[in-house]
């Protein structure tokens, strides 16, 4: 199958010392789609993205990319690769198109208009002769995806892209992302610690944690594996939860705790029995609320509630 | 070649950028301006006193107010003074990139790394290359201000040929500066590395092994008589060019093979 995916490693692994930052990941990203790789933080994302980059030496396992094996230093498809890892970085005493202009040199890029492009298409024209020292988060932010795109590589491995951009940047770059897969058909490999933002754009997701792949599932799939939960809030939870168990429901709530919440579909699919219950034993809910695990419950949930 | 060239050009656009190109310039050209200094003063101690440049009449510097005199102190002065300046240039060309974490935008480019390395040396050789042509040029019209005796073109070109081989073989010991740079990431490391050897060359000098150490060679050189090339003791030579080859190897392995996790 080697050849047939844009990105795949075999039993990746990454030790630093006795901490193993990556556990035998084997992920394969097929050519055309973009693949959400979702972690807390220090689950191991940007390590995993070093190791596909060739920045650092896998303990165990391999890495291909575009059909080519990837070691450190060797020659790697990296004209076809776009990249942005972990914090934005730019020379601060040169502008941002002299920024530009140097990775435009280092792809090899013939067409001077190159920059002028990546800055427009990127929303940096007014700020392209400005040193890049004394820009914001999100326009060094912007900087370091104009340098990912700038040579218009067929795969794109972007580490937290939105980090530092404003709700619209957010927007504006999900838009762009779409686009490139869309018409262009560019394969884009994105990690993030959101698990909503990935579900907005990605149409695979793969969640790490503690350096071991969990989980991967269509982006289609992503409500259906999120666990939905009913949150209750009263004057009172001890009486709520006692009237709730004697009704035979399973309740999750501890003392000093601000809500009870239950899990169960019976639950879940009818939070208006569950209201008329408290009501009608006088304890009325204040709040009374069908929500999606987040993704650290997410996390809990997969690996048997621990962190 | 292409690929160099764009890793060079790189390379000196951030040099050309940057305000420590000056400040080596105006660093090192203190040397011939002090060096002037004391040759006026030697001229004639009492009309320096009488000026207020030194508070005592005393032969201050062994030696005469002449042109030989003037190239040997300068030629002194940058073995010294050019450990510590080429140090700084090799700390900031490779140091920067892990200091303004930019080295990870070096590592996975179709220009390979051993190129991006090649190229920083290159940068480096031209800049210290550069710097000693001018603080020759300055020197020449120090000499001329004072109006010293003694010049000839031959000791004029001589000199330039002592300057530019101490130039060399300070320029051998930078790539253990830029690999302890590298492996250090930042700029501290090859700082503390290069006052750390210059420490051990004086130590070295002092106990009679200047020779066997190679952070003493530059000076050893400049200190000796003409014909200087081939007053330098045979091993002298090949200790630099040991820290040079296993600097640059290791400043090479280090940027290709190591963890960069920065």
């Amino acid at each position: 199958m080697s050849g047939t995916y844009a990105i795949e490693t075999t039993g990746l692994s990454k030790a630093y010392g006795r901490v193993l930052a990556v556990d035998s990941v084997s992920l394969q990203v097929v050519p055309g789609e973009i693949y959400g790789f979702v972690g807390l933080n220090g689950a191991g994302k940007t390590t995993t993205i070093r190791a596909l980059l060739g920045m650092i030496r896998p303990t165990a396992g391999s890495v291909r990319m575009l059909g080519h094996a990837v070691t450190p230093g060797a020659r790697g498809p990296w004209h076809r690769v776009g990249h942005l890892v972990e914090k934005p970085a730019a020379y601060p005493e040169l502008t941002v198109r002299e920024n530009l202009e140097i990775a435009r040199r280092l792809h090899a890029v013939s067409s001077a208009h190159a920059v002028s492009r990546v800055v427009e298409r990127m929303g940096l024209t007014s700020e392209a002769d400005r040193r890049a020292g004394v820009l914001s988060t999100g326009n060094l932010q912007r900087l370091a995806l104009a340098r990912a795109l700038l040579h218009e590589p067929e795969l794109l491995i972007l580490d937290e892209p939105a980090n530092g951009l404003d709700p619209a940047g957010v927007v504006e770059i999900r838009q762009l992302l779409v686009a490139l897969a869309r018409d262009q058909g560019v394969t884009v490999f994105m990690s993030s610690h959101i698990l909503p933002e990935v579900g907005r754009l990605a149409t695979r997701v793969g969640i790490i944690h503690k350096g071991r792949l969990l989980e991967e599932f269509d982006a289609r799939r992503l409500e259906e594996v999120q666990a939905l939960r009913l949150e209750v809030e009263t004057r009172d939870l001890r009486a709520a939860a006692a009237v709730l168990t004697e009704a035979g429901y399973a309740v999750s709530w501890q003392s000093g705790e601000g809500e009870i919440v239950l899990r169960e579909p019976r639950a879940v699919n009818a939070p208006d029995e569950v209201a008329t219950l408290l009501v009608n034993k006088g304890t009325a809910p204040m709040r009374l609320a069908v929500v999606h695990e987040d993704l650290e419950a997410h996390f809990l949930r997969l690996t048997g509630g621990t962190q | 070649m292409s690929a160099f060239r764009s890793a060079f050009w790189a390379e000196l656009l951030k040099a050309r950028r940057s305000r420590l190109f000056l400040l080596t310039l105006v660093a090192l050209s203190i040397v011939p301006v002090t060096g002037g200094l004391f040759m006026f003063i030697l001229q004639d101690p009492g009309r320096a006193l009488a000026m207020g440049l030194i508070t005592a009449k005393a032969q201050m510097i062994a030696g005469t107010a002449d042109w030989p005199t003037f190239f040997q102190v300068i030629l002194l002065g940058i073995a010294i003074g050019g450990a510590i300046v080429f140090a700084f240039i090799a700390t900031w060309v490779f140091g920067r990139e892990f200091a303004d974490r930019t080295a990870k935008e070096l590592l996975a480019l179709p220009v390979q790394r051993h190129t991006i390395v090649a190229a920083k040396f290159a940068l480096i050789a031209i800049w210290i290359l550069t710097v000693i042509l001018v603080v020759f040029v300055i020197a020449l019209a120090v000499g001329m201000v004072v109006d010293l005796p003694g010049w000839s073109a031959q000791l004029a070109l001589s000199s330039l040929g002592s300057l530019m081989s101490v130039a060399v073989l300070t320029y051998l010991l930078i790539p253990a500066v830029a690999l302890v740079a590298s492996a250090g990431r930042g700029y501290l490391p090859p700082l503390a590395w290069a006052v750390l050897t210059i420490v051990l060359a004086q130590i070295a000098g002092i106990t009679g092994w200047g020779g066997w150490f190679p952070w003493y060679v530059p000076a050893l050189f400049a200190s000796l008589g003409e014909p200087r090339l081939q007053a330098v003791p045979l091993h002298s030579y090949v200790v630099v060019l040991v820290a040079f080859i296993a600097g640059a190897a290791g400043t090479l392995a280090w940027w290709r093979s190591a963890d960069h996790t920065r």
